[in-house]
């Protein structure tokens, strides 16, 4: 059997899974994560800390984390060359631990107000820097703890919780080994026999030494994807392709590894979790970073063909060939991978304080909409939303019902007010977070890879170099079309008044003359119509946004990065906000991300929408993603590949940031929204994410669906 | 004050795949001096302004004369000045890239020459590939005056047989024949395919033998007729049906055996 057969049954195999964890956990709007469905029977009890009836702390955490990780089941597939798998994970036992050590009532009526998601008691969210684990292995790591202790001996208890964690860790891949010794005993296949040897040898390799192979080094990274997910489910994951290469060229120019092999093993690695890794990018002196393990990596996506999270950084000296590839496999798997980020306008993240040339470089995308500096940055990047629709409306009624002038110089002020309120009460949240996170639930396992935590036995939430906390705007198509139709219809054509829309609006457009207004409102010119009163709108918006959460104070050397990212959750943040003036009908979705409302121009024009995306960039280097799902109508043979690069490039050298993309035939969207079983392996990227469409549930194949832009119809 | 050159312009469409190579902006013209039977855009026959209606999209607001707002009522065509359109056209001027550009179609492009000519000379000053959809049943200096400003011409030929032409497009195709014969510049001939007209072995055949002969093809690409048009909300059509997968088969077949590079839809056959 060829690794390329066996790839074949590793995705046949993740099929079954993931209709096994539908049937046991129902639809799951999320990240596949890569987990396995758990075995009847399976519990974990967590251990309270203290008097309190839930966990916290370095020690209770560390405590718990051991527990969990002693009782969770082994996975070892004789199909696969790696071995390991999760199914639970401490995130589901803590319990909103943070709220009740550290309440933060006084915050919580304005975080309300203004549909706030302030990211207090966050986790994850940042990214290791995986060249430290790599060069100590588990030994060396736990030699570091006891180093770092000896010099620090006040921090005692941090001290004793890391080591717990990482001797966790090891009898985890213990117990693995044991299990890997009994499916031996039966195994009688040639090939399979010799895999799990390769598999036990490995494993006793890195259970304590750091791996010296390209085969250990994918397990080690493997393992630690593993149990940084059961820790705090963090997904961030590495440059795979320039973390790897040596490991590969050492193989390779021994005789131990050929590209097969390599691909398989790497595919094994995606199959284990769905960490999200970033290929290609430049080095500080602009070099591309493209290798040959860059289209590896591609070409083990491309074998499986399940739900991954890679990412390509587009830069002015990208390989073409490689680019071609990555489009290439874009466009003929159609399961929404890869994505593309682009250097230009993520570079701005210079601007911000204490942020170097080679940050900015090293700054890798590492998360659904989100980037960060490996080891050295705290960015709670996802973390924190404003919803600026919730502001807008809240700003408009405000007006209507104080008598004052109705303007839209007025209205802008008012929501320049409660932006700046709204800012601020986030900030507030941002700083009680980093004042007490350390205490709730210390980063145990992604501490190991970062920069001076061991060193200073410190949490990383304290003592991280960057802490450049993202700030993301919801809602910009919305208050941007909003802004435009009144604009457009109540000043300028004056067909309507700011009363009749406020009255239309209290009443959600009831009856036919409000159906006429809403109609009129919605076909006023639109956010991505290309020069439009929603473009100039849609530019003021995002400007007075950057600059708001750029500028408002923060302490201890943090600062504000502003992005526009809703994440999938459209849903809830448009459930908070009444009905508005872009002809939106109250508690509907708000806009996704930086895309603009659903039919935003007649045709549909990507290049329009690539190009509105491109111009409200924030600038900071947050992404402001362009989300696109469209059907080129177009085979390869008839140059649809060329095409979608040709977009794709032009977006990023106008400085767009980052492309979530779907490239599917409209047909079997329709038919998989109507049928999901009838699709079990199509995947589609529903926000940052990647995720089997049949596991969805209908409300966000719905937003899947209204996104869509075919061809055809244009 | 100089008079501005106006076209009347049916629709503009940015970001099209399928109107030429790369990424395009297509400017639909509005007006066209054939009657096509088969029509799939009624709404660009018509040189006039025209309101078209769509009864399922009415919301019975009573407000008509006010404006309509629920897309029941919709004006088609506008008077726009080559400033105007280039200006919209350059818009993605970035997306072009090597091979994407302008495509003008219509309608007929060649029945507003005047704006036609002067709105390429303008893309080409501003170095935007330029692609042109007509039926070429205009005079040649018509055509020599565009071809100096186009970089593909992509014209149809629907019956090889003059008879037939006038009688299911309103024209014969002489016009049309010795313009394709005097091309300069790299042509796409096409013919669309619509059942019971021109769908056999024979009429095909006769189109693809001669278009071997012209010394600008590129390929020549076979069109199944749709019915799109059918919806679109101006009068009603006779109603055709499209050719199915086989027919269109047997005919890019037989188009190969007299020696031309066919497409289907824009895909290589064979």
């Amino acid at each position: 059997m060829t690794y390329r057969e066996r790839a074949a049954l590793l995705r046949a195999r993740k099929i079954e899974h993931t209709f096994e964890k539908k049937k046991e956990n129902g639809y799951m709007d999320v990240d596949d994560y890569g987990t396995v469905p758990l075995p009847e029977g399976y519990s974990f009890t967590p251990m309270p800390t203290g008097d309190k009836p839930f966990f916290f702390g370095a020690m209770g955490n560390a405590l718990n984390f051991a527990a969990l990780l002693d009782t969770h089941p082994v996975y070892v597939d004789e199909m696969e060359i790696l071995c390991g798998r999760w199914g639970d994970m401490l995130p589901h036992y803590r319990g909103g631990s943070f709220e009740k050590l550290y309440p933060y009532d006084s915050l919580e009526p304005e975080q309300a107000l203004y549909g706030i998601n302030s990211g207090i008691g966050a986790d994850a969210h940042f990214a290791c820097d995986y060249r430290l684990g790599l060069a100590l292995g588990f030994g060396g790591l736990l030699s570091k703890i006891e180093a770092c202790r000896t010099r620090n001996p006040v921090k005692a208890e941090f001290y004793l919780a890391e080591e717990i964690t990482v001797k966790a860790i090891i009898r985890f891949i213990d117990r693995h080994i044991q299990e890997i010794r009994c499916r031996l005993k039966d195994e009688t296949r040639p090939e399979i026999l010799n895999t799990l040897h390769e598999m036990l040898e490995t494993n006793i390799n890195v259970r304590t030494l750091p791996p010296c192979t390209f085969l250990e080094a994918c397990q080690w990274l493997s393992w630690f994807f593993i149990v940084s997910r059961i820790y705090d489910r963090d997904g961030a994951g590495c440059s795979l392709d320039a973390l790897l290469f040596h490991y590969y060229v050492r193989d390779k120019e021994k005789g131990a590894l050929d590209d097969e092999k390599a691909t398989f093993i790497l595919a094994n690695m995606l199959l284990i979790d769905t960490h999200y890794h970033q290929l290609s990018g430049e080095d500080a002196q602009g070099r591309d970073q493209t290798n040959r393990l860059s289209y590896l990596v591609l070409d083990a996506a491309h074998w499986l063909n399940i739900s991954v999270n890679l990412t390509v950084r587009m830069h002015p000296k990208i390989d073409p060939a490689f680019l071609r590839q990555a489009v290439t496999y874009l466009f003929t798997d159609r399961n929404g991978w890869p994505r593309f980020s682009g250097s230009k306008g993520l570079m701005h993240y210079v601007r911000n304080p204490g942020v170097t040339r080679e940050d900015a470089v090293r700054r890798i995308a590492v998360g659904c909409n989100w980037m960060a500096v490996p080891g050295a940055e705290y960015p709670m990047n996802d973390c924190v939303k404003i919803n600026a629709a919730k502001i807008f409306s809240l700003s408009f009624d405000e007006m209507m019902q104080s008598g004052e002038e109705q303007s839209l110089d007025n209205l802008m002020k008012r929501f320049d007010t409660h932006l700046r309120r709204a800012v601020d009460v986030t900030a507030q949240g941002i700083r009680w977070h980093l004042a007490n996170q350390q205490y709730v639930m210390p980063e145990l396992v992604m501490n190991l890879l970062m920069e001076d935590t061991l060193e200073r036995g410190e949490d990383i939430s304290v003592c991280a170099r960057l802490k450049t906390v993202g700030i993301d705007g919801v809602g910009l198509g919305t208050v941007a079309d909003s802004l435009a139709a009144l604009e457009q219809r109540v000043v300028l054509e004056k067909r309507t008044t700011f009363r009749e829309v406020y009255e239309a609006l209290q009443c959600d457009f009831a009856g036919t003359q409000g159906e006429r207004l809403r109609l009129m409102l919605k076909t006023s010119q639109r956010y991505c119509g290309g020069g439009t009163l929603g473009d100039k709108w849609a530019n003021i918006v995002s400007l007075l946004f950057a600059q708001t959460v750029a500028n408002q104070p923060l302490s201890d050397g943090a600062s504000l990065v502003p992005g526009w990212f809703s994440w999938s959750s459209t849903i809830h943040f448009g459930k908070m906000v009444g009905a508005t003036p872009d002809g939106r009908h109250a508690g509907a979705p708000v806009t996704h991300g930086a895309n603009p409302n659903p039919g935003f121009r007649k045709d549909g024009a990507l290049t329009a929408i690539a190009t509105g995306i491109a111009r409200i960039q924030t600038a900071y280097g947050n992404p402001c993603p362009l989300q696109l799902e469209f059907d080129p109508g177009l085979t390869a043979e008839e140059g649809g590949i060329e095409r979608v690069e040709q977009l794709l490039r032009t977006h990023i050298e106008q400085g767009g940031t980052l492309v979530n993309i779907n490239v599917l035939e409209k047909e079997t969207l329709m038919q998989a929204h109507k049928d999901p079983s009838l699709y079990p392996d199509l995947v589609v990227r529903v926000t940052g994410f990647t995720a089997y469409f049949a596991t969805l549930s209908p409300e966000f194949r719905q937003l899947v669906v209204d996104r869509f832009i075919s061809a055809e119809e244009a | 004050m100089s008079l501005k050159i106006t076209g009347m312009i049916a629709d503009i469409q940015r970001g099209s795949l399928h109107d030429g190579p790369g990424i395009r902006t297509t400017v639909f013209m509005k007006g066209c001096n054939l009657r096509c039977a088969w029509c799939h855009n009624p709404e660009t026959v018509s040189f006039e302004p025209e309101e078209l209606f769509y009864p399922g999209r009415c919301i019975h607001c009573g407000g008509c004369e006010r404006g309509c707002f629920s897309g029941a009522r919709a004006l088609c065509g506008r008077l726009m000045t080559v400033e105007d359109v280039t200006g919209e056209a350059l818009k993605d001027q970035d997306y072009y890239g090597i091979d994407g550009g302008v495509t003008i179609s219509g309608g007929e492009p060649t029945c507003q020459s005047g704006f036609v000519v002067a709105l390429l000379r303008k893309l080409k000053e501003a170095k935007v590939h330029t692609a042109i959809e007509t039926n070429l049943h205009c005079s040649p200096e018509v055509l020599v005056r565009m071809e100096e400003h186009l970089d593909l011409v992509m014209a149809d030929l629907k019956f090889f047989d003059s008879a037939r032409h006038r009688q299911f497009t309103g024209v014969g195709n002489e016009h049309i024949l010795r313009n394709l014969a005097a091309l300069t510049r790299p042509l796409i001939l096409r013919t669309p395919v619509v059942s019971s007209l021109n769908d056999t072995e024979e009429e095909i055949g006769a189109i693809a033998r001669f278009a071997v002969q012209l010394p600008t093809l590129l390929s020549y690409e076979l069109l199944p007729y749709h019915p799109l048009g059918l919806s679109k909300g101006v009068g009603a059509q006779e109603r055709f049906s499209a050719p199915d997968k086989d027919r269109m088969d047997l005919l890019a077949k037989a188009a190969r055996e007299c020696g031309a590079q066919v497409r289907v839809r824009g895909r290589v056959s064979g």
